[in-house]
């Protein structure tokens, strides 16, 4: 779930529009910080008032936080989590790290060699004033392990099949026994990281009228209850008025729902937390486009808390003397050019590893976040991005990556392997063979470094990237043509190759840039960069590799991260690209917007207040 | 005229399902998963299993035409894939803002352009019809993205005398409830629409008025006004009952930019966002829809052509 609410993010983030209305305005964003420090309160905190914040093409549909595996809507856990938040909450303040104080446990210990986890939840209150207690987690537990098939966030292997049982010894501890040993880090935070708990007291019931019962410790019982909810969590008429949804143990309670994407919260008056809502209301209201949005912040009045598309970068000045602050937040995320290592005409060329060096050594980073991303943009030095997890970032990426701009390195490296490098012009292959200065295998003699770049439309700063990358490519011959086309037809072609499938005569394209791809807390490659990765598109694969990102998850050593992130960063399964931060715009009397947590969304108004 | 009624409406249900048979196929043609388009690209196996399962689509073509064409007799369009709803009531949802914003822009266009025609046609190649002419002509090449932005940036950033946003509510109530907020929406689609109305009615108006009928009347003693009001304003504005009519379609259809720019998720909106995300239930209801409306439309112009020239009848050899 976290996963979608980022995609959400990302939404409003990278649906950046080309023009604006009012284009009146000079100045730059060189102004605008990271939101760090940027939030110190000044003037006296003020009771009450609300807060309008602009989303873009949001339209929550779901309000059960068990969502069904074929609906992929991000912004329903917007609409979600507000009210029940994950026993463990990711993001503390500006920092991608877990908030001890939010989060729904006091403690975690693992065991067993990292297969058993004795959690103690707080004293806590659902809304209706009964305890949280260890029966609403083994009531998570208990629905999910029957209807896991039927659960958006599930990954294969993961919570809940690789649970072996679940107690509670008593209301305040649950003890999971897993089948085999993980990295406590990834677990916490990635797994843990997206399970609610839900209140067994309301919710255990097979029908609206029907009593509560424990239903939910039976198969044929945990199928009804799960029916029922997510019959009833699709009801979107009924999401401000059915009982169900009033009980919630999150800062916020719904107080209205229209099926247009606008929504509107009030105080959930029983939250325990220590961040109880100052506002009286949040409203969080839908958008077409991001150039829509900014109309309305220019107009004044109808909107509070807002994005930025980078393409109107040089308003920030103008909003600044209107009163808004503006702050940007690194996304949690890898942005990267997915090679078809086993495409039928190229996969050849794409799995010569210096291939892949020459071109990721061609891509000038730093020019594409100066001049593309006006600064706002992680350099996309490896698969782990610097500015949003900074405390997973290794020396070598924060030092620039393994392959920064070098031209020259890149000639050198294809005139070593046989290629006749013919700069602006073609690059071929003139010695094919498998020998140290050969080509490589497959590639026969005259073949041309010639790629067809596929990526997604209707972002002025993609086309520009991808324009740069396309231009740099150049200077060693290596030709890329560019195609772009919808986000969603993209991702239907190019979803359909996997690894076990190539080569399949669905796997007709060549690269692809799709934007990027969202983390969790912890940002591990499963899935991206392992053998048979269900994300691992482009058919990589490497024993190495697949050891070090299992090392990474179920091995107890912190310091193997940095060893596998070289390693990736090295390996080049993807080709690094620059990763866009979002940029906020916010009422200035505003206080506790910034700092911007990379993994919160700015989902943390609870913590909002005036100024006077 | 009964006879030719019910020929064209039989011939619009033929219509109507060979556009339904047409695009299901087309739609389905298009390259890619609409598994994987609309579960994104961490989508595993077991959850395209789910979908492909949940909507029909590991069943063959023919199979899942049947279906729908037969959840279509019984009202039923299916469910957004995207949007999890009912399309029938995403549809629901959406014409009233299309026929309010369309419709009174049309009705605007149509109460300025008809005598802005009519003039320009007395006042040939004079400075006013010229000044006219090039009005039309600024309004009509410019697209209408740029001259809604320019409104919004003129009459809601500058001087904020009207909202940015179009009107919020999706009953047609609570449309018509916020005035203020309909203004820009419908000055940018009125204004479009009206170059190109008024360059019809012009055109048309000259040549009417050069008709032996208008020179009788004239002699007859008829004033200037009942000659231009009774005579020349009816004929002439047959040209332009064709446009309104096939431009019917339109107010179910929307307008895709206008509905973006104001803030006003239409119609078209949604039929665009469904074209680009594999988004196949929308897709055939909205076609299904605008389909209708277009042989309603070209019907409804057939109609007022009887009505207008008494000379048309229809029907007769």
């Amino acid at each position: 779930m976290r996963t979608l609410r980022r995609l959400a993010i990302a939404t409003v983030s990278l649906a950046l529009a080309t023009t604006v209305a009012a284009c009146s305005g000079t100045g730059s964003g060189s102004a605008i910080g990271n939101g760090n420090g940027t939030g110190a309160p000044k003037g006296q905190k003020e009771q009450g008032g609300t807060v309008t914040m602009a989303w873009i093409a949001a339209a929550p549909n779901f309000i059960f936080p068990l969502a069904p595996a074929t609906n992929t809507d991000g912004y329903n856990v917007n609409l979600t989590q507000p009210m029940w938040p994950y026993l463990v909450y990711n993001g503390d303040g500006g920092a991608s790290a877990i908030n001890p104080q939010e989060s729904l446990y006091s403690s975690m210990v693992w065991s067993n060699g990292d297969k058993k986890i004795t959690i103690t939840l707080k004293p806590w209150k659902w809304s209706d004033g009964t305890p949280i207690t260890s029966r609403d987690f083994t009531f998570v537990y208990n629905l999910l392990k029957v209807n896991y098939q039927n659960w958006v966030s599930y990954l294969p292997g993961q919570f809940p099949t690789d649970v072996t049982s679940v107690s509670a010894p008593n209301a305040s501890t649950v003890v999971i026994n897993l089948n085999h040993s993980y990295n406590p880090d990834f677990y916490e935070e990635d797994v843990l990281g997206f399970v609610p708990l839900l209140p067994q007291h309301a919710w255990d019931k097979t029908s609206m009228n029907g009593k509560v019962g424990n239903y939910d410790e039976t198969a044929a019982g945990a199928k009804a209850v799960y029916a029922f909810l997510q019959k009833e969590g699709g009801d979107m008429t009924t999401f401000t008025t059915n009982p169900l949804w009033k009980v919630t143990d999150g800062p916020w309670t719904l107080s209205s729902f229209n099926t247009n994407g606008d929504y509107s919260y009030v105080p959930n008056k029983n939250y325990s937390g220590p961040d109880k809502p100052t506002l009286s209301q949040w409203v969080n209201t839908a958008f077409t486009t991001d150039t829509a949005a900014l109309d309305a912040i220019r107009a004044g009045g109808s909107v509070d808390v807002g994005n930025l598309p980078l393409n109107d970068i040089q308003q920030a000045s103008v909003l600044k003397s209107e009163g808004y602050s503006i702050a940007s937040q690194p996304l949690p995320g890898v942005a990267a050019i997915t090679p078809n290592l086993y495409n039928a005409q190229v996969g050849p060329m794409l799995r010569q590893l210096y291939v892949r060096q020459a071109m990721e050594y061609l891509i000038n980073r730093q020019q594409i976040v100066a001049k593309v991303y006006q600064g706002y943009a992680d350099p996309g030095n490896g698969p782990v991005p610097v500015q949003a997890f900074s405390q997973w970032a290794s020396p070598l990426e924060k030092s620039g990556g393994p392959y920064p701009y070098d031209p020259a390195k890149a000639v050198s490296l294809l005139k070593a392997h046989g290629w006749k490098v013919v700069p602006g012009g073609t690059t071929t292959c003139q010695s094919p063979g498998t020998g140290a200065s050969d080509c490589g295998a497959g590639i026969t003699a005259g073949e041309a470094l010639s790629f067809q770049l596929l990526y997604s439309s209707g972002q002025a700063t993609m086309d520009e990237q991808e324009a740069a990358i396309q231009s740099s490519e150049a200077q060693a011959g290596i030709k890329i043509a560019l195609k772009s086309e919808p986000f969603n037809t993209v991702v239907g072609q190019y979803g359909v190759c996997t690894a076990s499938s190539h080569p399949a005569s669905g796997c007709s394209w060549q690269l692809v840039d799709v934007g990027y791809d969202p983390y969790n807390l912890y940002p591990s490659g499963s899935s991206l960069f392992n053998t048979g990765g269900f994300n691992n598109n482009g058919g990589y694969s490497n024993p190495e590799e697949d050891s070090l990102i299992n090392a990474t998850e179920y091995g107890s050593s912190s310091q193997v991260f940095f060893q596998y992130e070289d390693y990736t960063a090295e390996q080049l399964p993807w080709l690094w690209l620059p990763l866009e931060s979002n940029v906020w715009v916010y009422k200035s009397n505003l206080a506790g917007f910034a700092p911007l947590n990379p993994v919160s969304g700015g989902l943390n108004p609870e913590v909002w207040y005036y100024t006077k | 005229m009964t006879n030719y009624l019910l020929r064209r409406v039989g011939q619009a249900i033929a219509v109507v399902i060979g556009l339904l048979i047409v695009t299901f196929i087309m739609i389905h043609m298009i390259p890619g998963s609409a598994a994987r388009s609309v579960l994104g690209v961490r989508a595993t196996s077991g959850r395209i299993a789910i979908f492909n399962s949940t909507y029909g689509l590991n069943e063959p073509l023919y199979r899942q035409f049947l279906t729908y064409v037969d959840q279509v007799v019984h009202g039923n369009f299916g469910t957004s894939y995207q949007l999890q709803q009912p399309v029938s009531t995403l549809i629901a949802q959406r014409v009233p803002k299309d026929v309010v914003l369309v419709g009174i822009s049309t009705v605007v266009a149509l109460v300025i352009a008809l005598p802005m025609g009519i003039y320009q046609a007395v006042r040939r190649d004079r400075p006013d019809d010229n000044l006219l002419t090039g009005v039309s002509f600024t309004l009509y090449s410019m697209p209408t993205f740029f001259f809604g932005l320019l409104l919004i940036a003129i009459f809601s950033v500058q001087l904020h005398i009207f909202p940015p946003e179009a009107p919020s509510a999706t009953s047609l109530g609570g449309i018509l409830a916020d005035p203020r907020a309909l203004v820009l929406p419908v000055l940018t689609l009125a204004l479009v629409t009206l170059a190109s109305f008024s360059r019809y009615m012009r055109s048309s108006a000259i040549e009417v008025l050069a008709q032996d009928y208008i020179r009788v009347a004239r002699a007859k003693g008829l004033s200037r006004r009942l000659v231009l009001s009774r005579h020349v304003l009816r004929n002439s504005a047959l040209p332009v009952v064709t446009l309104v009519g096939l431009s019917f379609p339109n107010i179910i259809a929307g307008a895709v930019i206008s509905e973006e720019i104001y803030n006003y998720p239409g119609m078209g909106l949604l039929m665009y966002q469904a074209s680009t995300s594999h988004d196949f239930p929308i897709l055939l209801g909205c076609t299904l829809i605008i389909g209708v409306a277009t042989v309603v439309g070209s019907l409804a112009a057939d109609i007022t052509y009887a009505i207008l020239d008494p000379r048309v009848r229809y029907g007769r050899a």
